[in-house]
């Protein structure tokens, strides 16, 4: 599993990626992605970025799994590429430690409650653009890495949108 | 050094062999273990239904029609629209609770719901809000996207509904939401990422939702709707951002869309003389309506007031009045159109929006309106026309420029050159901020919560970048600050009484006909004072600072006083003294001990 992360990260579109400021930082303090290790907890938004996927009823889709034993949403980022219902398929593969999620969702927030080896499902509606945040909100779950982010690209209707010509963007 | 072409490819192909044989392992074990161990968790649930939330409420809103909000104060035991009438006056002719007993008002029920998890705004989040009321039903708005219906009698949740924000959300001060509109089986509720949304008053759940401002341009919602009519009626926020305000109309039925009109016109439409006649000034001109309008239902005209030009502090990327900034409307709420305007501070350069409340009242049978304005002016103006009655001062200290009677504007200090700060007073968030006025027809008195506190303005020009803050200026807010509640007689401009605080005071006064006057302070006390006199009476400490608009209502013969409470949003601005001050996150009602 470990083994096979690292030979993804050798595929030239990453390699090309590789800002040498962040290795930099990275190498300056080893052991930020592991539980105990630098901190206590997890530096969080570790577990990656995945991009729903559309399916044939129009629903995107995403799963959310929890690692054993290293306290992350993996992937930690999910991507829409635009607001709408998003269908997660939740696993928590962490026989150390029951958790939950708590996710954002047009209506009340969602919950679920996820024992040690489980699968459940959770429906989110959410506008974008803009970014949301999701955790596994018991004990202190969020401060040892459990918080991702879901991130909602694409614009506001055109009707809602100021009548002006385009102005600059930074 | 990165490694480049031959080297890349080569490292490429051997790591997806190697990662094919991986991979294949890892799902032959992964698959094992699936069907060996994993057990199904249930679906994921509304949060809510984990409370003690009832979930559904009376039908009360059914029978909410305009006919009803119109005679709102024909039924003082509701409080049906956001200011209790449409007249903006936030008196109500309720007596129990009166000078003579107030000293016997005890907290009957508090409800809390602090935020959960991550927020927007995680630190300048506020409860602003003005409880509505109908028929032993409360509902009332939170920050970050929370409406709850709440059983006025117990505190009692009944059914919450959440819209959620993106973490980025551009805000100019906090995360706040003023309050909703209720009508025909609806609550109303603007979200901070600028959709307005219809929710079923009974079960909680969205009826419509539509997108009515651009979060990537800067634009944002803060305001409570207005119901006129068959219409639902909103404003903008974002002014801070160089956006070009609007209001918006929807059928409530429906949510389609029925109007919408600029505050800031095109080349060529009426005002546009007043901003540079080349370049995209006018597009990023700002004035956006935040505050929620009032309405004379006889003229058939909603009165609006408009918020401050964009950049707030560099005039010269803008030469002119800049209309329909810092000004008041008079909107037809058929078509939107602006049938007249009046403009509180032209080529406004100290950031004097002019959102607060347009106080329709009469005096001596002439129609008039009353407002405060953060420029430190009083004015009296004719709300059939927008001729001017009258204007005097009532800030504390006003050294930006002077006001004569005839309502010529005379600028005196604003920043004139890059890098060097020049004193003024008021600061930007003026001698009153949105938080509101109220007028008792009773005593014939308007009590307004002042602020006196100055700010170097240093200017800072930038180029404008669309969803970037465009101040034109830094404004370092004084420590040095006081406030006041002032009472002031529309018919002469003068002071009646004043009330000194070592704070100031950011949250909205409510009169009763009990002659009392009640509003609460930055350190969490909330008062009542003698309409008349200004003598205060009674006082509760309700833990946090006041930045709300509390109103009152009665069920079965008991008069409740209702506020929410919960310190926030631009402190840095109105007090920054009290920066550190403790957030909060609950509404209180009080009633008269037995």
């Amino acid at each position: 599993m470990v083994l096979w992360n690292y030979l993804r990260l050798l595929r030239p579109s990453v390699l090309k990626q590789l800002n040498p400021r962040v290795v930099a930082l990275v190498n300056a303090l080893p052991g930020l992605d592991r539980q105990n290790k630098a901190m206590l907890g997890r530096l969080f938004i570790h577990g990656g970025l995945a991009h729903a996927k559309k399916g044939p009823d129009g629903r995107l889709r995403a799963e959310l799994r929890i690692p054993p034993a290293e306290f992350i949403w993996k992937p930690s980022v999910i991507v829409m590429p635009h607001g709408g219902d998003l269908d997660l398929e939740l696993v928590n593969d962490d026989p150390w430690d029951p958790h939950c999620a708590i996710l954002p969702s047009n209506g009340d927030k969602q919950w679920i409650w996820l024992p040690m080896l489980s699968r459940g499902r959770a429906s989110l509606n959410l506008d974008g653009p803009g970014y949301y945040w999701f955790s596994s909100a018991i004990a202190n779950n969020e401060g040892r890495g459990l918080i991702g982010g879901i991130l909602v690209l694409g614009d506001v209707p055109r009707e809602a949108r100021l009548d002006r010509p385009p102005q600059p963007r930074p | 050094m990165p490694l480049k072409g031959k080297q890349l490819s080569a490292l490429g192909i051997g790591s997806m062999c190697a990662a094919g044989v991986i991979a294949a392992v890892r799902k032959s074990r992964e698959n094992h273990g699936q069907q060996k161990h994993y057990v199904p968790a249930e679906r994921a649930v509304n949060l809510g239904s984990l409370s003690a939330a009832v979930g559904s409420a009376p039908p009360v809103v059914r029978d909410v029609t305009y006919e009803r909000i119109l005679e709102a104060r024909s039924e003082p035991h509701n409080w049906l629209t956001y200011y209790g009438a449409y007249d903006g006056q936030r008196y109500s002719t309720l007596e129990q609770i009166n000078t003579e007993n107030v000293e016997r008002l005890r907290p009957a029920w508090v409800f809390q719901f602090s935020p959960i998890g991550l927020q927007a705004g995680e630190s300048t989040y506020a409860f602003e809000a003005a409880p509505i009321v109908v028929d032993g039903v409360m509902y009332v708005s939170g920050w970050d996207g929370w409406v709850w219906a709440i059983d006025a009698r117990t505190g009692q949740e009944l059914w919450r509904y959440r819209h959620e924000i993106p973490f980025d959300t551009p805000i100019c001060c906090g995360n706040v939401n003023r309050g909703v509109a209720v009508a025909k089986g609806k609550v109303f509720v603007v979200s901070l990422n600028a959709h307005v949304i219809a929710i079923d008053a009974e079960t909680g759940n969205c009826l419509w939702d539509q997108v009515y401002g651009d979060v990537r341009a800067g634009e944002s919602a803060t305001v409570a709707p207005l119901v006129v009519k068959n219409l639902v009626i909103v404003g903008s926020s974002g002014g801070e951002f160089g956006v070009r305000g609007h209001l918006d109309a929807f059928d409530l039925d429906t949510g389609e869309r029925v109007w919408r009109t600029y505050t800031v016109p095109k080349p060529g439409e009426p005002g546009s003389e007043t901003w540079p006649a080349d370049g995209d000034a006018w597009a990023r001109g700002g004035g956006n309506c935040w505050v929620t309008g009032t309405y004379d239902p006889e003229l058939n005209l909603m009165y609006w007031g408009t918020g401050n030009p964009s950049p707030d502090f560099d005039g010269s990327v803008r030469e002119g009045d800049n209309l329909y900034t810092d000004c008041v409307i008079a909107v037809d709420p058929d078509n939107g159109e602006i049938r007249w305007h009046y403009q509180y501070t032209p080529h406004d350069v100290w950031d004097y929006d002019s959102n607060m409340t347009p106080i329709l009242f009469e005096l001596d049978g002439r129609k008039l309106l009353g407002h405060f304005n953060k420029n430190g002016y009083f004015f009296v103006l004719d709300r059939t026309n927008g001729e001017l009655v009258r204007v005097a001062p009532f800030g504390e200290r006003i050294t930006w420029g002077e006001i004569a009677a005839d309502g010529k504007v005379t600028p005196k200090i604003w920043a004139e050159r890059e890098g060097e700060p020049v004193h003024v007073w008021p600061a930007p968030a003026g001698a009153t901020e949105w938080t509101h006025t109220a007028y008792s027809p009773k005593t014939g008195l308007f009590y307004v919560p002042v602020i006196d506190v100055g700010a170097n303005l240093t200017l800072r020009r930038v180029e404008f970048k669309e969803s970037l803050p465009y101040f034109g200026a830094d404004p370092a807010v004084d420590k040095n600050m006081q406030g006041f509640i002032k009472a002031f007689d529309p018919s002469t401009g003068e002071e009646v009484w004043r009330w000194r605080n070592e704070t100031p005071m950011v949250a909205s006064v409510l009169a009763t006909g009990g002659d009392l006057v009640f509003v609460g302070e930055p350190t969490g006390e909330f008062n009542a004072f003698h309409a008349e006199t200004g003598e205060l009476l009674w006082q509760f400490q309700c833990g946090s600072g006041h930045h709300s608009s509390p109103s009152t209502y009665s069920i079965d013969g008991t008069q409740y006083i209702a506020v929410p409470v919960g310190w926030g949003s631009w402190v840095e601005g109105f007090a920054p003294e009290m920066a550190g001050a403790p957030h909060g996150a609950a509404l209180f009602a009080f009633a008269l001990a037995q």
